[in-house]
């Protein structure tokens, strides 16, 4: 569905009564977590345990020369300081490979503590272990390291030229091209052509990086703060070489990820490295100083984004490239120009991804990798076409709003960006916005209005689940995917409860610990569609294994009964056309003598595994050969800006989102608004500030690195088309991403409609405005 | 380390005088940030939050004492009537656990050019009660501040109260940080108007190596309001923008991590002028103290 006539807003569908999927459920995790009954990592006490500190090199590049470690060791409580010298040696990290994903799962080639070689500024080059968490980091202080300092290349914007162009692969975004944009845009009567640049960001979630590591000779259980429990299962398999079956990570409750919990870090591997060595259970909890120094962030940007239209706003070419870095020891690039592969139909668009490649911290996923500032730069770009040809930026949009995917003729799976901003407009009272810069404004304040398109692509992973129906009517969904705060226990709890037709109370659901059958990373907004699927999946074959019981019975009212010809409902099977006649799940286990009955998806064995994800990854490509597969949104905001100290404030939001169907309004209006809270940040203070000399971040905590406090912050309003999409089971796309991309352009398009001054270097700070 | 929690103020002042490297530590919403980031390993803590005195305040001699261990909370709730210009202040100092912890005695020890009493102090034209058990001394608060976080205080003494004379007229503090709240100044600014002496107070913060005021704006503004304090008469706005070109001139600003010195040198003449406007607006309405 690409074109959908203007039309009022249409009631939100109400689900009925019986339904779960669409409601606005509270989360089942809610109680515990409120109570503080919910255990985190940190949370977790094991009896004698040993707590880990880590040291950091304070070089960006070379060779340790020296290692004092006489002060450390003599604190009272230490009970070991690790290094190179006496670490316990490990397996490298394996390279990388599409075949196993799980092979991202360390993020750089760096062997910890097994090296003498310094990457980056802020490598650990020591870990002290103490009987307190207070000894073990005073120690830390105190062991003193000398390097043989080699020459670094640190400056990203120094190192620009330097950038090499990326081939596209399985994993990587390079460069992609329909018709000839250079000759396009040299020909096109209106061109805008400018270079945007974004920074360099760290991971804050609320949570720190936390692990708690106990063996048990060659077995070992880890408590982790972790999006994904199978990696770091299968990675610290690898790196101390022991058997995968004896490994177990568990990670019930996370606060939060946003991709800085997908790989495993140093904090991780040297959390187990310490318990190996010391022979004790270990936990480590990093500081936000040690997070940002160990955890991989988001990469700084330079993009260019040229655009050629007619006057009537037609676009003609569409060139997106950028550069980004990656750290000489791993690093994922950010694919800037993702969005601008689909987002308007120009006939002649050309990609490309450069990187440079510095000694320092691999960069690594942050929410929407390549959208979240690739459509800081489109889309900023779309605001100064609108600009340059005096036309309203929503109707230039609009003209160019895509029928098929621009770049190769492929159709969108579903995509209705045009009643997202129709529905939008109308809500923010677009149509009152006068269009001259500075020409709204409360007394000193210049207010400014606008609007900017979000868009993601989520994946689909595979996810093995297991599906228990007990004789009393409750249900056990058991899958090892990754509660990192979104609600998606709730939401695989409304799925299973509509699929089999008992009461969401009937429904326990457990996740998060790699003895349980393997899910997906919780990651490119995938988790909630593919456990989802699986869960279907299960379902269905256990209504067929419970109706097989069923009709073996004579009385029952089932025999004789196909399974499509049942709804499920009332805590049991019941006919279609005859809706009294049924009966309760309980009445037929209890009749056929069984306590309970229990499905699982193919995958449960190793070769099921294998072949499980052969399918899963033929159904990606031909899906993707197939369909576009992409949630989009339009943002509308206002700021406020002083006229005469620059300070910005946000005073209105509201997103209105196209992401197929919604399973819980509550929780996904939450993930949205994070997401738009974290674009603000983005747009408005946060920056990694690194010491072009020295390689060495000099913000290193949330005092000088600033995320937006509530005080920065409007009421966020959050509205969706809500309409499934056709080639998903219950037509589910995926929201976790979504919400952070375009509002950076928002703000910005905004800001320069507040005060005629355009911003292009993200973020919007105080002196820029003036 | 050692923790040392005198029970009365004699206690605290010989404990200070005999060991002169002991922290002293009151909300600890300094102090403790040193600890965890391992700038400071006080091999002694003197813990002020037992001693009675300075968790009080009073009047005394026409001022108000305020002790120094009086939480900014408390200032906002119990002296915003009389000191509106430190409780303006003290509303934008970080969040309310800071605000619950912190203390004016504790930000003038700091004496950070940031921390957000100074400016409000220097306009109301506060003195520093200071104590050691060689007796009591009052310093001029704008005399107080020595360097960046250096202050007047010798290393047996302690921060007893600071001195406030009660408005007689309007207050205003502005400040301009990097976003709403829990964040550092980028400038402030402080204005008291004394009708009563026929005088202007200026606070000036995250400008210049310690806060400081700006006398050039002060005489300027006192020679302008001549007449002007019985007429109450409207502020010509080149008065105010004069005011405030004064007050930008009297700082020497450096370029850091949240802003330029141009940009604060700019802002101050803002906020200087802003805060002049809203003062006179309230002093012309008949702001109550002077009705
Ligand atoms: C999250 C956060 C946000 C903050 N936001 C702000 C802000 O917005 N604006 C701002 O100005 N500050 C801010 N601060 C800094 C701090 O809160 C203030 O400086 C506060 O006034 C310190 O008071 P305290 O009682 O906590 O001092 P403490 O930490 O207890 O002590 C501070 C210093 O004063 C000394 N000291 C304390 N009492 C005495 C005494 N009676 N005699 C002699 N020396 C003494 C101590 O030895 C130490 O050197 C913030 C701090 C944090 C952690």
């Amino acid at each position: 569905m690409t074109r959908a006539p203007e039309r009022s807003r249409p009631a939100p569908p109400t689900p009925s009564p019986a339904q779960a999927v669409g409601r606005p459920l509270d989360r089942v995790d809610g109680p515990a977590k409120t109570a503080g009954l919910a255990r985190y990592t940190a949370d977790h006490h094991v009896p004698d345990l040993a707590h880990a500190a880590l040291v950091h090199a304070t070089v960006a590049r070379g060779r340790i020369t020296g290692l004092d470690t006489a002060d450390a060791e003599a604190v009272g409580g230490v009970l070991a300081v690790l290094t190179h010298h006496n670490a316990p040696r490990m397996t490298p990290p394996a390279p990388v490979s599409a075949l196993d994903l799980s092979t991202l799962a360390p993020g750089t080639t760096v062997d910890y503590l097994n090296t003498d070689r310094v990457h980056w500024n802020g490598q650990p080059v020591a870990v002290v272990v103490a009987d307190s968490p207070d000894t073990a980091r005073q120690a830390a202080r105190l062991v003193r390291v000398t390097y043989e300092v080699e020459p670094a290349v640190t400056d990203f914007a120094a190192a620009q030229d330097d950038a090499v162009p990326l081939r596209g692969t399985l994993l990587v975004l390079g460069e992609e091209r329909t018709g000839d944009a250079e000759r396009a845009l040299a020909t096109a009567p209106v061109v805008v052509d400018h270079r945007y640049t974004t920074p360099a960001q760290s991971h804050h979630a609320m949570e720190p990086h936390a692990t708690v590591a106990v063996w048990n000779g060659d077995r070992l259980t880890v408590h982790e703060g972790s999006q994904d429990v199978d990696w770091a299962r299968r990675h610290l398999a690898r790196r101390f070489g022991v058997p995968l079956a004896g490994v177990r990570v568990l990670s019930p409750h996370v606060g939060g990820g946003f991709g800085g919990k997908a790989p495993v870090w140093a904090g991780t591997v040297l959390t187990v490295l310490a318990a190996r060595a010391t022979g004790r259970a270990v936990r480590m909890v990093l500081s936000r100083e040690d997070v940002i120094r160990t955890v991989g962030g988001r990469t700084p940007t330079v993009q260019r984004v040229a655009l050629g239209a007619q006057r009537d706003g037609t676009l003609t070419a569409l060139l997106h490239t950028g550069v980004s870095q990656v750290g000489r020891v791993g690093g994922t690039p950010e694919p800037v120009g993702s969005q601008s592969r689909h987002l308007y139909a120009a006939p002649h668009i050309w990609i490309r991804h450069s990187t440079t490649t510095l000694d320092v911290l691999p960069t690594a996923h942050m929410r929407a990798p390549g959208e979240a500032v690739g459509t800081f730069a489109l889309e900023s770009a779309v605001d100064e076409l609108a600009v340059a040809l005096g036309m309203d930026p929503v109707e230039l949009r609009m003209r160019n709003e895509p029928d098929r995917d621009p770049l190769d003729g492929k159709r969108f799976s579903r995509r209705d960006l045009r009643a997202a901003y129709a529905r939008g407009a109308e809500r923010f009272g677009w149509a009152e916005r006068t269009p001259s810069p500075r020409s709204m404004r409360d007394g000193h304040w210049l207010v400014g209005r606008g609007v900017a398109t979000a868009f993601h692509l989520p994946v689909r992973l595979p996810a093995d689940v297991t599906v228990r129906l007990r004789a009393d009517g409750t249900v056990l969904v058991r899958c090892a995917f990754h509660e990192i705060g979104v609600g998606a226990a709730t939401a695989q709890t409304q799925v299973a409860a509509d699929a089999l037709g008992v009461p969401v109370e009937a429904v326990t659901v457990e996740h998060g610990d790699t003895e349980l059958p393997v899910g997906p990373q919780a990651g490119g907004s995938g988790q909630t569609a593919s456990v989802a699927t699986a869960l279907l999946e299960a379902c269905e074959e256990l209504k067929r294994s419970v109706l097989a019981l069923a009709r073996r019975s004579p009385s029952s009212p089932l025999r004789g009964r196909r399974l499509s010809e049942l709804r499920a409902g009332r805590g049991g099977l019941y006919r279609a056309d005859a809706p009294d006649r049924g009966e309760t799940y309980g009445v037929i286990l209890t009749r056929a003598g069984r306590a309970e009955i229990e499905v699982r998806t193919a995958a449960g064995t190793r070769l099921g595994r294998t072949l499980q994800q052969a399918r899963a990854a033929a159904g990606w490509f031909r899906d993707r050969r197939r369909w576009v597969r992409a949630v989009t949104g339009a943002h509308f905001c206002e700021v406020r800006v002083d006229e005469h100290t620059g300070e910005v404030r946000v005073s209105r939001w509201l997103g209105v989102f196209d992401v197929g169907r919604v399973v819980n309004p509550k929780t996904a209006t939450s993930q949205l608004r994070g997401g738009i809270v974290m674009g603000i940040g983005a747009a408005l203070s946060e920056e990694t500030l690194v010491d072009p000399r020295t390689g060495r971040t000099v913000n290193p905590g949330l005092a000088e690195y600033h995320v937006p406090v509530q005080a920065d912050l409007p009421r966020i309003e959050v509205d969706y088309l809500d309409e499934p999409d056709p080639t998903t089971p219950l037509g589910l796309l995926g929201v976790g991403e979504v919400g952070i991309t375009g509002v950076a352009a928002a703000v910005a398009n905004a800001v320069h409609h507040a005060t005629g001054v355009r911003v292009r270097d993200l973020p919007v700070t105080l002196d820029r405005l003036l | 380390m050692e923790f040392l929690q005198p029970a009365t103020w004699e206690e605290a002042l010989e404990a200070r005088a005999a060991s002169r490297d002991a922290v002293p530590i009151a909300g600890g919403t300094d102090v403790m940030v040193g600890i965890n980031f391992g700038r400071l390993r006080p091999a002694l803590l003197l813990d002020l939050t037992r001693v009675p005195e300075l968790q009080q305040w009073g009047t005394d001699d026409g001022a108000v004492r305020l002790g120094a261990g009086v939480p900014y909370a408390r200032v906002i709730t119990e002296l915003g009537d009389r000191l509106p210009g430190l409780a303006m202040a003290a509303r934008t100092i970080g969040s309310p656990q800071i605000r619950n912890r912190g203390t004016v005695g504790g930000n003038l020890a700091t004496a950070s050019p940031a921390g957000d009493a100074h400016p409000a102090l220097l306009a109301a034209g506060a003195e520093v009660e200071v104590a050691s058990v060689r007796g009591t001394r009052r310093i001029p608060v704008a005399d107080f501040y020595r360097g960046v976080k250096r202050s007047a205080l010798a290393d047996d003494e302690l921060v007893a109260a600071v001195r406030i004379p009660p408005r007689t007229g309007p207050q205003q503090y502005s400040k301009i940080g990097t976003r709403n709240a829990m964040v550092i100044a980028v400038a402030a600014f402080g204005l008291a108007l004394h009708p009563d002496r026929r005088a202007v107070g200026t606070g000036i913060g995250s400008a210049a190596p310690t806060p400081r005021r700006a006398p050039a704006a002060e005489e300027f503004l006192a020679g302008e309001l001549d007449g002007l304090w019985e007429s109450r008469a409207e502020l010509p706005p080149a008065t105010a923008a004069r005011f405030g070109e004064l007050v930008a001139g009297a700082a020497a600003p450096i370029d850091d991590v949240r802003g330029t010195a141009r940009y604060r040198v700019h802002a101050l003449s803002v906020m200087a002028r802003r805060t002049l406007t809203w003062a006179w607006a309230d002093y012309r309405k008949g702001d109550p103290a002077c009705a």
